[in-house]
C-alpha cells in the first residue's frame, strides 16, 4: 500500500506542473469567453434599443435576458472543455510512452523497483482518474467566479440568475461529466476506469510484442467491448427480453467487473513476463 | 508528508468541490409544486380509486428535467427520475401493476395494454412476432397464465396468409371459455392490391390450434378524394365483451395550394358479435361525433362522447336491446368558453372525466358521473398546494386516467 501511494504521488508530481498549466489556460480561455460574450450581448442590446427606440423595460419584455448558460454555450466554453478532455485522453497514452522515450529509459528503473509491478499500473490508472476528477472539480470552482464576472459586466436587470447546479443540469456536456446523483458519478467514472484499463492493456501489448501487439491490442479491445454489450444483445435477440431492465443493469455491472479483472490480469501477465525495454 | 503536498491538495480540492456540488444539489433542489383534487360537490369517496397521470412544466424556469406526476385523492407523487429509477423503467400503470403481480409471466412482454386480457382466472397475452431474417414471416406469440395454479401455457402459431401482409398488429385480446380471440389490424398488399382489414382469429387454447379466422371489415385507406379509417373502440382490459365496436370514418379531403383540410362525411358504427360472427350497423339518429377518440365501450353499453362548446355530450347506447339511452350533458369549465378535449374512462358504470390541461388561466375539472344517467357523483378541481405566489407560469397536462 505504501509503495502504491509513493508511486501515485510520484506519477502525479511528474504531470502536476503541466496539469496546472492546462487548468490555467482553460481558466483564462473561459474568462475571456465571459468577457467577450457579455460585451457582445450588451452591444446587441444597445443596438436594438437604439434602433428600435426602446426603453430598457420594453427591451426586456421583448427580448431574452442573458443567463450564464448562454455564455457556456459558446465556443469559448465548449472548446476549452473539449480541450481538457483531449489532453487527458492524450495523456492516457503518454503516461506509458514517456517512460520508454529519452536517453535513459525510465521504465527500466520502474520495473526494477522492489514492489509488485502491478502497482505501476494501478498508480497510472489512479493518476488518470485524479486528473479527470481534478478538471471537473476545478471547473466547478471556476463557474461561480465566472458568474460573478458576468454580473460585474452586465447590469443586474439584464441577467437571468441561475445557480451552478442548474447550469450543470442544462448543459448535456456537463451533466455527463458531473451527473445529477453520486451513484451516477460512481458508475460513469467506474466505466471510465474500465475503459482506461482496456486501453492500458492494449498499450502494454504493443510494448511487449511491437507490431503484432498493436493487432493484439485492437483484438483485445474489441473482445472487451463485445463482452460488455453481450448481455444486451443476448437478451434482445435470443431471450426475447427475458430479463427486466434492473436485472440487465446488475448483469452489466457484473460483466464490467469481470472485464476489469480480465484486463488487470492480462496487464499483470504482460508486465511480469513479456514486457521488453 | 511534505513531499505529498501536491497530491494531497488536489485530493482535497476534488472532495470539497464535488462534495459541495452534491450537497447543494440535494438541499437546493427546487421542489415542484404538488397538486390535490379540491372537492366542490359530491362524495369524495368516488375519487379514491382514480389516478391521473400528467406532466408538469414550469415555463419560467429553464429546468428541463423530467416532471411526470400522478395525482390522486391522496395527493401528488412525482415520478422519481433518479438514475436507478430509469433503469427500473416506467411502464404504464396497468402494465406496472401486472408486473408486480406476475413477475415471471410478464418477462419479455411488450408494454401495450391492448395485448393483454385479464379476468379472475386468467391473464393472457398475445403479440405478433416477425422473423428478423425472412420477410413476411409472422407468428402469433401467445401465453396464458392460469392464476389458480400459476401455470403458464405459451405457444406460437403461424399467421395464416401472413405472406400477403406488410404488417399486422394486435388490437385486442379476448377469452371466452376455452377460446382465445385475437383482433388484429392487417395491412395487406397482394399482387398490386393494397388494403387494410380488421381481422379476428379464433384459437382453441386446449389444443393450441387455430380454429378459424375471418376478416371483420376490409377497406382501402386512400381513395381519390376521401380517406377511410376504421377504429376499434377501446375497452378496459379486464372486460370480456361479446361485441366488438367498430367506428368507420370517411373523410373528404380537399386540397388547395397551401393546405389540405378534411371533413368528416360519413360515420358508421357497427358491432360485431364475437360468438355468432354477426355484424350489424348501429344507427343513432342525430349523432355526429367530431373527435371520436372519446368514445368508450364498457360491458354492453357504448358511450359516445362529443364536445359541444363547454359541454361534454354523452350518448349511451345499449347493445343488448339496441336502444339509445337518454343523452346527457356534463358541463366543463374552461378558458373563455373553449375547452380542450378532456380525458375519459368508464369503469364499473361510472364515467370519469378530467380536463387535459391546467395553468394559471385554465382550471382542470375532475368529474365522476353515473355513466348511464349522467348524474354527477363528484365534482372537483385540481388545485395547487400551498401558496400560489410563484405559480404563475406553469402548465400541467393530464394525459391518462387509471381506475384501480
Amino acid at each position: 500500500m505504501k509503495n502504491y501511494m509513493k508511486l501515485v504521488n510520484f506519477e502525479f508530481n511528474r504531470i502536476a506542473k503541466l496539469f496546472a498549466v492546462l487548468l490555467g489556460v482553460t481558466f483564462v480561455i473561459q474568462i475571456v469567453g465571459v468577457i467577450v460574450q457579455s460585451r457582445y450581448y450588451l452591444n446587441m442590446a444597445n443596438e436594438i434599443m437604439y434602433e428600435g427606440m426602446l426603453s430598457k423595460s420594453q427591451f426586456l419584455e421583448n427580448y431574452d435576458k442573458i443567463s450564464f448558460s448562454q455564455i457556456m454555450n459558446s465556443m469559448w466554453f465548449l472548446g476549452s472543455i473539449w480541450f481538457c478532455v483531449a489532453a487527458v485522453v492524450f495523456y492516457i497514452f503518454i503516461i506509458w510512452y514517456r517512460d520508454w522515450i529519452g536517453k535513459n529509459t525510465f521504465i527500466y528503473r520502474l520495473l526494477m523497483l522492489p514492489t509488485t509491478r502491478l502497482n505501476i499500473l494501478f498508480a497510472k490508472i489512479t493518476t488518470i482518474l485524479i486528473m479527470t476528477l481534478g478538471v471537473v472539480a476545478i471547473q466547478l470552482i471556476m463557474l461561480p467566479i465566472e458568474t460573478l464576472l458576468m454580473k460585474a459586466i452586465v447590469p443586474k436587470e439584464f441577467i437571468r440568475d441561475i445557480s451552478v447546479n442548474e447550469i450543470v443540469t442544462i448543459m448535456p456536456e456537463f451533466s455527463f461529466i458531473i451527473p445529477n446523483s453520486p451513484i451516477e458519478l460512481v458508475l460513469i467514472y467506474g466505466a471510465g476506469v474500465l475503459a482506461v484499463s482496456i486501453l492500458f492493456t492494449a498499450i502494454l501489448m504493443e510494448r511487449s510484442f511491437k507490431w503484432k501487439g498493436i493487432l493484439g491490442g485492437l483484438i483485445y479491445s474489441a473482445v472487451a467491448v463485445g463482452l460488455m454489450i453481450s448481455p444486451l444483445l443476448i437478451n434482445e435477440f435470443f431471450l426475447n427480453g427475458f430479463f427486466y431492465k434492473i436485472e440487465m443493469f446488475v448483469l452489466e455491472i457484473i460483466m464490467g467487473f469481470l472485464v476489469l479483472a480480465g484486463s488487470i490480469w492480462t496487464c499483470r501477465f504482460l508486465l511480469m513476463k513479456k514486457i521488453t525495454v | 508528508m511534505k513531499k505529498y503536498w501536491k497530491f494531497t491538495a488536489i485530493i482535497i480540492v476534488i472532495v470539497l468541490s464535488i462534495g459541495t456540488f452534491y450537497v447543494n444539489a440535494s438541499t437546493s433542489a427546487e421542489q415542484s409544486p404538488t397538486f390535490h383534487i379540491n372537492a366542490l360537490s359530491g362524495d369524495e369517496k368516488e375519487i379514491t380509486p382514480l389516478i391521473m397521470k400528467g406532466y408538469y412544466i414550469d415555463i419560467s424556469s429553464m429546468n428541463i428535467g423530467n416532471s411526470n406526476l400522478a395525482i390522486s385523492a391522496k395527493g401528488t407523487t412525482y415520478q422519481s427520475n433518479s438514475f436507478l429509477d430509469q433503469f427500473v423503467g416506467n411502464p404504464p400503470t396497468v402494465i406496472k401493476r401486472l408486473q408486480e403481480k406476475n413477475r415471471t409471466f410478464m418477462r419479455g412482454k411488450n408494454y401495450s395494454e391492448d395485448l393483454f386480457f385479464e379476468n379472475k382466472q386468467l391473464l393472457a397475452y398475445a403479440d405478433v412476432e416477425s422473423s428478423p431474417v425472412k420477410s413476411r414471416n409472422y407468428k402469433f406469440d401467445i401465453s396464458v397464465l392460469t392464476k389458480e395454479d400459476d401455470t403458464i401455457n405459451s405457444f406460437k402459431l403461424d399467421v395464416p396468409e401472413g405472406k400477403e401482409m406488410d404488417y399486422l398488429l394486435v388490437e385486442d385480446v379476448q377469452i371466452n371459455e376455452d377460446k382465445l380471440y385475437l383482433i388484429t389490424h392487417n395491412f395487406i398488399s397482394n399482387s398490386g392490391k393494397q388494403y387494410e382489414e380488421k381481422h379476428i382469429y379464433t384459437i382453441d387454447l386446449s389444443t393450441k390450434k387455430m380454429i378459424d379466422h375471418e376478416a371483420i371489415i376490409q377497406f382501402s385507406r386512400r381513395q381519390k378524394h376521401t380517406t377511410i379509417d376504421v377504429q376499434l373502440v377501446r375497452t378496459s382490459l379486464t372486460k370480456t365483451s361479446e361485441h366488438l365496436i367498430l367506428l368507420k370514418t370517411e373523410n373528404k379531403v380537399s386540397e388547395n395550394m397551401e393546405s389540405t383540410s378534411d371533413e368528416v362525411v360519413i360515420q358508421e358504427i357497427s358491432s360485431y358479435n364475437i360468438q355468432t360472427k354477426e355484424k350489424e350497423t348501429i344507427n343513432i339518429p342525430g349523432l355526429h361525433l367530431g373527435g371520436n377518440r372519446l368514445s368508450f365501450f364498457d360491458d354492453s353499453t357504448i358511450y359516445f362522447m362529443m364536445l359541444d362548446g363547454q359541454n361534454l355530450l354523452v350518448t349511451p347506447y345499449l347493445l343488448g336491446d339496441d336502444t339509445v339511452g337518454q343523452p346527457y350533458n356534463i358541463q366543463l369549465s374552461g378558458e373563455k368558453g373553449t375547452v380542450s378535449e378532456p380525458i375519459t374512462i368508464v369503469k364499473d358504470g361510472k364515467l370519469y372525466i378530467a380536463s387535459s390541461q391546467m395553468n394559471a388561466d385554465i382550471n382542470a375539472d375532475v368529474i365522476v358521473a353515473d355513466a348511464y344517467t349522467g348524474k354527477t357523483l363528484f365534482k372537483g378541481q385540481v388545485a395547487v398546494d400551498g401558496s400560489s405566489k410563484d405559480n404563475e407560469n406553469f402548465d400541467l397536462s393530464l394525459f391518462d386516467l387509471f381506475v384501480k
